[in-house]
């Protein structure tokens, strides 16, 4: 082995580093951490490649030789920590290994001087700290997936990703194994590197050596040190995987204070040195030719999938400014969702308020409001709902996909189970618990089991799943939106039959939906065209049609989201005047009418303002706004001319007078003869009307000299009568 | 082989060797070589392709691997069914003062001290078995091709056979999990037409196999070998160098690589059985004596074309398509009894393949279910079918779906982690198979969560032409391109196919024999016409959205499914004329047989 580099004065340069290192507050980090290590509060000195990186006389070399050859340097910086250990400032219960180490040291003298190697005590006996070197983010944006470590990066610091699949118990591994010998008493010390060693049998001594004794050695297995010692096995992340190809796995080695950190079934990131297993015994014979590897882990870190704890990568925190400026952000995030699905534009915006959803709120007297969104979508067969829901899931960063009647004994709510291996009861969440705090799709709704259905009417106003079977009673939360998708009762939806026929879900549950969306396949030359065209495109070219649009990615949507999600937005004082007139008047108009369509409850409101919540959160604005409510009632009006459109064909006829009407009536609330365009388009969207409606309404009672329209800006001003 | 000094045949290590040396003398630094090759690669292909070197290369399979030298050249040709990971190797080390390498072989030829300069290098390992369901007169031409082969072996033979063991025959398929299994325990067994003969009864057959994929139960060494043909060797494949997009799982190959087997390494492996269960060696479940190493020089993707051997070479000229097309097409009605719908369905559908994806459509497949069949009729017409698709299709396969057979097989392939291996499954295909789902035999029963799942992965390979693999902590979507053929009393709502047609034969079939040279340009036909490129005119294209729009003004069932199942026969139509733009004529041809199918329908 070359040296090109001194150990000696590596030993100085992290000496230098660990003393005069200071966070961003000034504060000696490694020398309080080292106080707390001298006081026996923690074992484990982690020391980060980053600090090293920011260290003010930063040597790049040095730093280079550090993540090239770090096992190496594990032992020079225990080196370095030995000797600035500082005095410990608390007392400490000492233990067993505290007593054997004053005995140590004071019968140390004799033999301090010995030339032998076994009877000089190792560092590491008398070390009651752990150092471990943690890789920096700042050298490599994401960490490796299995396949990309290479042979060449033996001996290096890693930072990889994946999936803990197995792992094993944790056991002891000798460190430094301590023998006594019965002739000369002395202790003999041999230091342990490999996971086999060959103890030794006869006293090295000088004393036995000399007086040919061949001192019988004892090995003491309470004055030997041991460490904690873990393996597991983990596996690359599925996403990680190229297509075609099968995930790799890697042993992963965790000593001491890593251990029991995983779990099978974990993600996690790790840091860690990649190393060959150093062969014994027969095997050696061969070690010459393969290697086994394994990862020495330095640090574990679990893998954060929700929002909350979603970290902002590089430019991400820039590209979400640039789309907040932008004022279109609505409807390109909503566009961007399932891009490949054609159309349902206000379904699509539902559903990204889904993901968007409002915050939980609790009230002083402990009740809940929950603040996840419900929607269900119903329709014919093959109008993409599945794909719509499993789009979805692929959004969300936590997402649970299921059918109503394919989810396995567990269900949907829980199930209580018997463990195999140990016989006993067991609580097994199902896919409601399994989305907590995230999103579950539940697809064919209708055709659920009748006992998860009724579980389901919990999950989805009290956000918990009560269960009590087996004498396990208990209540598992399971803040969950759920996205439910569900056929019409006859396969198809009968436009003869009224919609209470066609959708064949209890009232009870479909009042827990804040929207109730119906896709109807419908007969339309343009959209058949489009299809058409789609479908020969996509044959012609085994390409999609170009769709006009850049989609953002779903990573740009989930960080947008998560940006979102922090605010918490309120309703403000002129709001709600607003909001509960709107209320009134939809339960007044309701009362009005002889066939309710829908049953307005107080749900509906807490609908509303949900709805226009999300809305704020998108707009990053900490107050609602009128525009907000606005667009919430409008896409609850969509929702139910989704599901009541013959109504909406058979008034068609009158839709001229019921905006004038509509506009006269907003323009006398507010007291007002002027109108502005903006706002009659805002009033008029909330009934369902289009703009091209509204254009022909104020053509035509501008003729009728009820109003004048502003040739440029089509601001309203009534004539008053 | 005037100017090479060095046999690449026999002695291919001894060609590695000299290679390196030349470009260590020639300046080069031994430690760049990782990844890449010095030159060693070049001189076997020329020695292979250049001076036809490649038919003496003899075939490994079972019937050969008595015979071949450790460390000579062997051809193998194999499905990736499983990909074990990187191994890293000294890939180059010094002897005292010369460098040596390691590459293309398992143990050192020197030996090395500890201490000597090393670089490290790796390799992949992937596991390969025999293609499955191969058809009787591929495994034929197969093996009279290792026969002719392994001639040029034979010469070159030592003495190394009878050194090892008297050559038992296997007794039974189950003996595979023996751990005494000797390799020529995999000798000869039976020749070509006695494999032929236990194809002939294939349905049988593949129900009684089917048990052994089960999971749990038996061992994992023995589900882990696909044990549907006899025949099979799997083969340990060794890849340098080539970049791992090259390979994919299910991919078919041809490796031409060095065969090595030392039974030094064999008694080490005993010796050193660890006690922590756990973390085992991964190859200890593939141990060298049972699983042979293929060091692969060279490797060559096979598509469904290269299965054909000594094939006629025919052009391809409009009126020889025409005319074959005719012949199978009446052939093929021959076999339905008489329904030339069903004949002509049939043929677009044995023309299918996914061409591309388009978000989740498979363009190009083409799944027909032919319904109308009871027990009776299935035993005459479905065998026939059975039997006319496996004398025209290299790769057929046939399940037989039962309750009892739902709720046991496992369909999807599934990871192991004990064993640390991909558990193969009756779906892990390669692609351009044929699978025939003969559900006339399912009876009313309850499907149990297994059962469940199995209809799931067969709905799911029905639909998207995808396989979910089984990785416990998550699922991998596995692409695959496999025809499904289903045959039912009615129409089959597990098995959603894009085809729908009622069967219904007039006669049964009397003369069915087909003669050898038409059989060969059927072959021919239905393996490169498959692949043409297809293109639609902007006019046509007017036509043919018209008639979209036009059809689902009349009936509003129609959705997007149709229209492109519409175009994908459209383009099947036009594939089997041989011609490469779809014209009007076919276009109305498709038309004409979608409405003969639909008046069935009523």
């Amino acid at each position: 082995m070359s040296k090109g580099f001194n150990l000696q004065t590596d030993k100085d340069l992290a000496k230098d580093f660990l003393t005069n290192f200071a966070d961003i507050n000034g504060e000696a980090k490694y020398m309080s951490i080292l106080q707390e290590v001298a006081n026996r509060k923690i074992r484990a000195v982690q020391i980060e490649l980053e600090d090293l990186l920011d260290y003010k006389d930063l040597d790049e070399e040095f730093f280079g030789r550090v993540t090239e050859n770090t096992r190496r340097y594990l032992g020079v910086f225990a080196d370095a920590i030995d000797e600035l250990i500082p005095e410990a400032t608390e007392a400490f219960t000492e233990d067993d290994n505290d007593i054997l180490m004053t005995q140590r040291a004071a019968d140390g003298n004799e033999n301090a001087d010995s030339a032998d190697p076994h009877q000089r005590m190792p560092k590491e006996i008398k070390r009651f700290f752990e150092v471990y070197i943690k890789a920096s983010c700042k050298g490599q944006a994401r960490p490796f997936t299995i396949r990309e470590v290479k042979a060449s990066n033996i001996g290096q610091l890693v930072r990889i990703s994946g999936i803990v699949t197995r792992c094993s118990d944790v056991k002891p591994l000798m460190q430094v194994a301590v023998y006594t010998c019965e002739e000369c008493g002395f202790e003999i010390y041999q230091e342990v590197t490999a996971r086999i060693f060959m103890p030794l049998f006869e006293c090295p001594s000088e004393r036995c050596k000399i007086n040919n004794a061949k001192g019988n050695l004892i090995l003491q297995l309470r004055a030997s040190k041991f460490l904690r010692f873990q393996e597991a096995k983990i596996q690359e992340l599925s996403e990680h995987v190229p297509k075609g190809h099968i995930p790799r796995t890697m042993t992963v080695h965790f000593r001491g204070e890593l251990t029991r950190k995983v779990a099978p079934g974990d993600v996690i990131e790790l840091s860690g040195i990649f190393l060959p297993i150093p062969y014994t015994g027969f095997r050696a014979m061969r070690a010459g030719l393969v290697a086994d590897t394994y990862l020495e882990a330095m640090s574990v870190s679990h893998y954060k999938k929700k929002y909350e704890e979603y970290k902002l990568e590089g430019d991400e925190e820039e590209q979400i400014a640039n789309l907040a400026e932008d004022g279109d952000i609505y409807n390109k995030l909503a566009r961007s969702l399932a891009p490949e699905i054609f159309g349902h534009e206000d379904v699509k915006k539902a559903l990204l308020l889904l993901l968007v959803g409002a915050p939980h709120r609790q009230l002083k007297d402990g009740m809940k409001i929950r603040g996840d969104l419900h929607i269900c979508l119903m329709g014919d067969p093959g109008v993409a709902k599945s794909q719509l829901l499993k789009h979805i899931i692929s959004v969300a960063p936590r997402g649970v996909y299921t059918t109503g009647k394919g989810s396995s004994g567990v269900g949907l709510t829980a199930a209580v189970m018997k463990d195999p291996v140990t016989n006993e009861m067991v609580l097994e969440g199902g896919a409601l618990v399994l989305a907590d705090m995230g999103i579950c799709a539940i697809d064919e709704f209708d055709k659920m089991d009748d006992s998860d259905r009724t579980a389901i009417h919990e999950v989805m106003e009290q956000q918990t799943v009560s269960i009590a079977k087996a004498g396990i009673t208990t209540s598992l939360n399971a803040r969950t939106a759920v996205l439910a998708a569900a056929n019409p009762a006859w396969g198809r939806y009968d436009l003869r039959r009224t919609p209470a026929e066609n959708i064949n879900l209890p009232p009870a549950l479909l009042s827990r939906f804040d929207l109730l969306w119906l896709i109807l396949d419908r007969a339309d030359m343009d959209s058949d065209l489009e299809m058409a065209r789609h479908v020969v495109y996509v044959h012609q070219h085994s390409k999609s049609p170009a769709l006009g649009f850049a989609p953002l990615d779903a990573s740009v949507l989930r960080a947008y989201i998560s940006a979102a999600i922090k605010i918490c937005p309120h309703v403000p004082k002129e709001l709600e005047e607003y909001i509960a007139t709107v209320y009134s008047s939809i339960r007044q108009d309701e009362a009005k009418s002889n066939a309710p369509h829908s049953y307005t409850t107080i749900r509906t409101l807490l609908s509303i303002i949900r709805l226009s919540t999300a809305l704020a959160r998108l707009r990053f604005s900490e107050v609602l706004a009128q525009s907000d409510v606005d667009e919430a009632l409008r896409l609850m009006q969509m929702s139910k001319f989704s599901l009541y459109s013959e109504d909406r064909q058979k008034s068609g006829l009158d839709a001229i007078s019921d905006i004038y009407s509509v506009l006269r009536d907003e323009a006398l609330r507010m007291k007002k003869m002027d109108v502005s365009y903006a706002h009659a388009l805002n009033w008029i969207s909330r009934k369902g009307y289009t703009e091209a409606q509204l254009k022909e309404c104020l053509e035509e009672y501008a003729a009728l000299n009820v109003w004048q329209i502003h040739p440029n800006t089509f601001d309203i001003r009534f004539i008053d009568a | 082989m005037g100017g090479i000094p060095f046999d690449c045949l026999a002695n291919p290590l001894g060609a590695v060797r000299i290679t390196f040396e030349r470009a260590i003398s020639s300046g080069s630094d031994p430690k760049t070589f990782n990844g890449k090759d010095w030159g060693a690669i070049e001189v076997f292909k020329e020695c292979l392709f250049d001076q036809n070197g490649l038919s003496q290369v003899p075939i490994l399979d079972s019937s050969t691997i008595g015979r071949i030298k450790p460390n000579s050249l062997v051809r193998f040709r194999g499905m990736v069914q499983d990909m074990l990971g990187n191994e890293l190797y000294v890939g180059a080390y010094k002897d005292e003062s010369t460098w040596r390498t390691n590459k293309y072989t398992d143990v050192a030829s020197f030996p090395m001290s500890s201490s000597s300069e090393m670089s490290m290098w790796e390799r992949r390992l992937l596991y390969c078995v025999p293609v499955r369901g191969q058809s009787p007169w591929v495994v034929e031409a197969s093996s009279s091709a290792a026969a002719a082969s392994s001639v040029a072996a034979i010469n070159r033979r030592d003495n190394w056979a009878s050194q090892h063991g008297e050559k038992r025959r296997r007794d039974d398929d189950t003996s595979v999990d023996k751990m005494d299994c000797n390799i020529s325990n995999h000798e000869v067994k039976g020749s070509p037409s006695s494999t032929k003969k236990m194809r002939e009864d294939g349905l049988p057959c593949l129900a009684s196999q089917s048990h052994e994929l089960e999971i749990g139960e038996t061992s994992s060494m023995q589900s882990v070998i696909p044990d549907f043909d006899t025949k099979s060797l799997s083969c340990l494949v060794k890849i340098y160098d080539s970049p791992e997009t090259a390979l994919k799982l299910n991919d078919v190959f041809e490796f031409v690589g060095v065969f090595t087997f030392d039974p030094e390494l064999v008694a080490s492996k005993d010796e050193t059985a660890e006690s922590d269960a756990l973390f085992e060696d991964e190859l200890v479940n593939l141990p060298p004596n049972k699983v042979p190493r293929l060091h692969c020089l060279i490797h060559k993707k096979k598509s469904i074309q290269n299965f054909l051997c000594g094939s006629p070479v025919i052009e391809r000229v409009p009126y020889v398509i025409r005319g074959i097309r005719e012949s199978l097409v009446g052939y093929l009605t021959a076999v339905l009894g008489n329904d030339g719908v069903a004949a002509q369905s049939v043929l677009l559908h044995l023309l299918s393949q996914v061409h591309a994806r388009v978000d989740t459509v498979a363009v190009g497949k083409l799944s027909l279910n032919l319904t109308g069949f009871n027990k009776e009729t299935v035993s005459v017409f479905g065998n026939q079918l059975n039997l006319a698709i496996q004398s025209l299709l290299p790769l057929t396969q046939a399940l037989p779906l039962t309750v009892e057979y739902l709720n046991t097989a496992s369909l999807a392939p599934k990871k192991d982690y004990k064993a640390n291996r991909l558990i193969t499954g009756s779906l892990q295909l390669a692609d351009g198979t044929h699978l025939i789902l003969d559900e006339t035999q399912l009876n009313s029963g309850t499907l149990n969560s297994t059962g469940v799942e199995n209809v799931q992965v067969l709905k799911s390979l029905m639909e998207l032409q995808k396989v979910e693999y089984d990785f416990e902590y998550y699922k991998l979507e596995m692409s695959s391109d496999v025809q499904l053929l289903v045959l039912s009393e009615g129409k089959s709502n597990i098995l959603p196919a894009d085809l729908v047609l009622p069967f219904q034969p007039s006669s049964v079939g009397s003369s069915l024999n087909a003669d050898a040279n038409a059989l060969q340009a059927w072959r021919w036909y239905l393996a490169t016409l498959r692949s043409l490129p297809h293109v639609i005119d902007p006019e046509l294209q007017k036509v043919i959205e018209n008639d979209l729009v036009e059809a689902r003004q009349e009936d509003r069932s129609l959705g997007s499914n149709d229209f492109s199942r519409w175009l994908t026969m459209a383009r099947l139509m036009s594939a089997s004329f041989g011609e490469t733009s779809l014209s009007l004529e076919h276009w109305q041809m498709v038309k004409e047989l979608e409405r003969l199918r639909k008046d069935r329908l009523k």
